[in-house]
């Protein structure tokens, strides 16, 4: 059983009502680790528009030139202008933009969302469905967003600032890209798709939340910072000088543009460096304080060093690998931009300071507490519906621990032991950190992966590598991969299995075979699905009801019996497939056209071999579109319960359910009630009328009990889906594959659902992840749910994901430890892909949705990722507090 | 001569948009605070010979392209400093 209180337990999670337990003391980072994140705490999302203000005027400067070296122009432009800026005590430096959380629009993107609502560029985008998602998506309030306008300090979604006095600049920029931006031109063009109609209904009624093409066009990936690591700025620039001379005047002339592209942007690059070199040698200068003078003229050297060359210590290369990390993120709007396997990508240099005593172990752990805070201070701007309805202002930089080594050994190695004791002294948000088990790895290294998960930062995710390995060579097989390159993989953002290369580092004549990333953005495509409410529009034949519109013309069932609903609802996920595929392909072809990436190509493999960007397939591998669903749980319940109740006990009509549904089961609505979970929801007056029905739906078989009647459900739609995925087509003209995350989107998806044939209330948050039970309904323990969520193969799948919340009691000591690592193998063993963990008592949750300001520090996971709870929205506050809690094994 | 702000300095260093660094006293301080004597002006666009204003926060650069009074021109290649100022 799940609790030692079962009696606390109701249809909808837990309410626990004793005392608050911790997780016990926690560890303090660095003193100079402490101090940056206090900086942290106290620094507001900020937007500057010195990037985009240098990209358009260079950009404008260049009409007619080849589009691919204008971009690379503009984004030089954008390099070299930014403002240096450096704070105390920093050991690595350079960020997006010239404020701490600093990021800025994109307008050659997509210029509609940031401008004001009377506009007509805002209004056409709110006509087409594109900004549907912002209204139903609740921001956090706390922490580090600027929520709302005040002084002179605009507020942006609810999360930006900008000065006053850059606003008006801003509009004027924005407004320059009308008709141009990847957005407008590819409007023009998905129009074009016949049944187009059908494509901006789905995102009006949010059964699709987003486009990816001028959204967040890249992420999801896995970074390779192989080339800068080995040959250095100037190495790269001049092998891209010889590639010219080889090419030019050849055909396949896009390679000579191509190559002077790269070569423009990494002046841009090295500028941007020189800069903060110059800026810390002025702060050298009017220091006082001799130990941060002597940092300054350190940071200055290295600086200057690495605009040129390749790193000659771990420290060098943690600033580059910083740097190109960066320079990707400020090529793109970005979310998931992983950096990958990074202990073993740095271990060669690590494992040379050390032997030479440059370095040792306390200064190692300083230098990868101060990485933590740095990739925390990334953010993503983009609007109100992305960064708070899907990513929950977080950036998915997500670092992967373990795995296999190219010849299959195990690959954990001591950089990586000190990056998961980094995780546990500086616990913040990012990087976050997924440990890929396999049963090569040694107890030590998953003992201590173990202690850092049980610390309550929701990491390291735990990820079955054979799995994953499985997957890639299914998906990626016909472009080459075979089981030594399948090695090299790495989750890019929260949990997409991203494809890997081995890379010969040569140092000191000796080579290392460092894993990178070796594909574009693995998640882009349709995204993401909203299968309840697909359902519901089955139900009531082609209809939104909580619109009134239609979303399909009716489907021509009399859902007489289960098998007609789940065809009508297989006839009508497919007809949204094919739209949404259709319109995406043309929107990412406006991408690759309008906004080509030059920082990420040329990192990976084998765009400066075939001297294509990422965008003419120049990547090793290239199948790399999906199709993303969130509320599987919530589905697989609904057709449990409609099974049950009305085809094979005939409790009820279908009638009667579509009844129900509108009357929302006699329940206030989540709206009226400003709470987005079950556990708080209010009956109104009529509740008594659909009183029965609706514990009948409650009570019909949950997934997540081992209970085969609603898992074989799950299995069926499994199998079909991971199948059906591949008959669409990407722009590169490879099949797509499932995705099955939820990131943050059951909240806003579930604000613009009506209640279910499942028992859950309209507008409430569905369950997170793919397989993880939905609040309070796993009632037969963990290994229960583990058989109901293994029951299909997750290997056909990019991804499954599973959230367990256990209370900090169950896992104490080092007997909790072992019983915690046997429980997290168990479901390994079963083939289950991923699981993560909120080590957390739900009562400290309450007490910090109550007080969010003596909570600034507290950590939750979500779906893939983790964050702080002060700047979650409540949607997904909500959801998390009502999760069951396991209080024992 | 214009009013001048700690966002107008040198030692200016913005932590977010409410507050920043004094790089000299290392304190928090406020971008809209008045620039005090040991301040130093940067380079802004208000501030350079190239720079027109026409209406509030807007102006132009070299009289045609778009440009904006605060934005720092410390990496502007053109940036001359406008001694009317």
């Amino acid at each position: 059983m799940n609790t030692t209180a079962q009696t606390h337990i109701n249809y909808y999670g837990n309410k626990p009502d004793d005392e608050v337990t911790s997780c016990g003391s926690k560890r303090q980072p660095t003193s100079r680790a402490h101090a940056a994140r206090e900086l942290y705490f106290e620094a507001k999302s900020s937007v500057s528009i010195e990037f985009p203000y240098w990209y358009t005027r260079r950009w404008e400067a260049l009409d007619g030139e080849i589009p691919i070296v204008r971009r690379a122009e503009a984004l030089k432009a954008g390099f070299e202008h930014l403002t240096p800026v450096i704070y105390p005590g920093e050991l690595l430096t350079m960020g997006k933009a010239s404020y701490l959380r600093g990021s800025y629009p994109m307008p050659w993107l997509s210029e509609a969302f940031f401008m004001a609502a009377e506009d007509d560029l805002y209004k056409e985008a709110q006509e087409s469905g594109k900004l549907t998602a912002d209204s139903f998506t609740t921001m956090g309030k706390g922490g580090g967003n600027v929520t709302k306008s005040a002084g002179n300090v605009i507020s942006i979604a609810g999360k930006f600032g900008l000065r006053l006095e850059e606003l008006p600049a801003m509009l004027e920029v924005a407004k320059k890209w009308k008709n141009k931006s990847v957005d407008d031109v590819g409007h023009k063009y998905e129009q074009l798709v016949p049944g187009y109609k059908e494509k901006e209904a789905l995102m009006r009624s949010v059964i699709c939340m987003f486009d990816s093409g001028y959204t967040l066009p890249q992420g999801r990936e896995v970074m390779n910072y192989y080339y800068p690591l080995q040959f250095g700025i100037d190495g790269i620039i001049q092998n891209c000088h010889d590639r010219i001379a080889e090419v030019a005047g050849y055909p396949d002339m896009d390679r000579i543009y191509f190559y002077k592209a790269v070569i423009l942007t990494l002046e841009g690059i090295k500028h941007w460096i020189v800069n903060y070199a110059a800026e810390a040698d002025f702060l050298a200068s009017i220091e006082t304080e001799a130990r941060q003078k002597t940092e300054y003229l350190e940071m200055a050297e290295r600086l200057t060093w690495i605009s040129a060359n390749p790193p000659r210590s771990f420290h060098d290369a943690l600033q580059m690998l910083w740097i190109f990390h960066v320079a990707v993120l400020n090529e793109d709007a970005i979310s998931g931009l992983s950096p990958g396997r990074v202990g073993q990508v740095l271990y060669p240099f690590w494992q040379r300071d050390m032997k030479n005593g440059v370095i040792d172990r306390e200064k190692s752990l300083e230098l990868l507490e101060c990485m933590r805070i740095k990739f925390t201070e990334i953010d993503c701007f983009a609007s109100m519906g992305v960064v708070g309805g899907v990513l929950s202002g977080n950036t998915f930089n997500n670092l992967c621990l373990g795995g296999l080594l190219k010849d299959g050994t195990s690959a954990a190695n001591e950089l990586e032991i000190l990056i998961l004791e980094a995780g546990i002294t500086c616990d913040t948000p990012q990087p976050t950190l997924s440990l890929l088990y396999d049963e090569k790895l040694p107890e030590e290294f998953l003992l201590k992966g173990i202690e850092c998960t049980k610390t309550g930062t929701g990491y390291p995710a735990w990820i079955n590598n054979q799995v994953a390995m499985e997957f890639l060579l299914g998906n990626y097989g016909h472009e080459g991969l075979h089981l030594e390159e399948a090695r090299a993989w790495a989750i890019g953002g929260c949990l997409e299995t991203s494809p890997g290369s081995w890379m010969p580092l040569e140092l000191d004549h000796e080579i290392h075979w460092i894993p990178g990333g070796s594909a574009p953005a693995t998640s882009v495509g349709v995204h993401f699905l909203n299968l309840p409410k697909l359902l519901e529009v089955v139900i009531f034949n082609g209809m939104d009801m909580r619109t009134g519109q239609r979303i399909f013309p009716p489907h021509g069932y009399n859902l007489d019996d289960y098998a007609e609903i789940w065809q009508a609802f297989k006839d009508y996920f497919s007809r949204a497939c094919h739209v949404l595929t259709l319109a995406n392909n043309i929107q990412h072809d406006a991408w690759r056209k309008i906004s080509p990436s030059l920082v990420n190509s040329m990192l990976k493999p084998d765009c400066l071999t075939k001297g294509k960007d990422i965008g003419q397939m120049g990547c090793r591998y290239n199948t790399t579109f999906n199709i993303e669903t969130c509320g599987t749980t919530n589905l697989v319940n609904s057709l449990g319960s409609m099974k049950k109740n009305i085809f094979t006990e005939h409790n009820y009509s279908l009638d009667e359910y579509r009844k129900a549904i509108l009357a929302n089961f006699g329940y206030k609505t989540a709206k009226e009630t400003g709470s987005w979970s079950l556990i708080d929801q209010v009956p109104g007056e009529d509740h008594h009328l659909w009183k029965k029905i609706h514990r009948q739906s409650l009570d019909a078989p949950k997934f997540g009990n081992d209970n085969p009647f609603v898992d074989n459900i799950l299995k069926e739609w499994e199998e079909w889906f991971c199948k059906m995925a591949h008959n669409y087509r990407s722009l590169y003209d490879q099949p797509m594959y499932a995705c099955q995350i939820s990131v943050s989107t059951h909240g806003p998806m579930g604000a613009v659902t009506l209640a279910g044939p499942d028992g859950r209330l309209s507008g409430t948050t569905f369950s997170d992840g793919s397989v993880s039970a939905y609040p309070g309904t796993d009632k037969n323990g963990p290994y229960a749910l583990f058989n109901s969520a293994t029951c299909w193969n997750h290997a056909e799948s990019q991804n499954s994901q599973l959230n367990m919340k256990i209370h900090p009691s169950v896992v104490k000591g080092r007997e909790g430890s072992r019983k915690f690592l046997e429980l997290i193998r168990a479901y390994l063993r079963k083939g289950g892909f991923h699981v993560q963990f909120n080590i957390v008592d739900s009562r400290m949750l309450k007490q910090a949705q109550a007080d969010p300001d003596k909570y600034r520090s507290l950590l939750v996971r979500v779906a893939g990722f983790t964050q702080y709870w002060v700047e979650l929205g409540k949607q997904i506050q909500d959801e998390v507090i009502s999760r069951t809690e396991y209080e024992e094994f | 001569m214009e009013d001048l702000f700690c966002k107008d300095c040198t030692f200016y260093l913005p932590v977010d948009v409410f507050k920043g660094i004094c790089k000299l006293s290392k304190e928090k301080i406020s971008p809209d605070k008045p620039l005090c004597e040991s301040g130093k002006q940067i380079p802004k666009c208000r501030f350079c010979k190239s720079y027109t204003a026409e209406k509030e926060y807007l102006g132009k650069c070299q009289g045609t392209i778009l440009a904006y009074p605060d934005m720092i021109a410390s990496k502007c290649a053109d940036f001359q400093w406008n001694n009317q100022n």
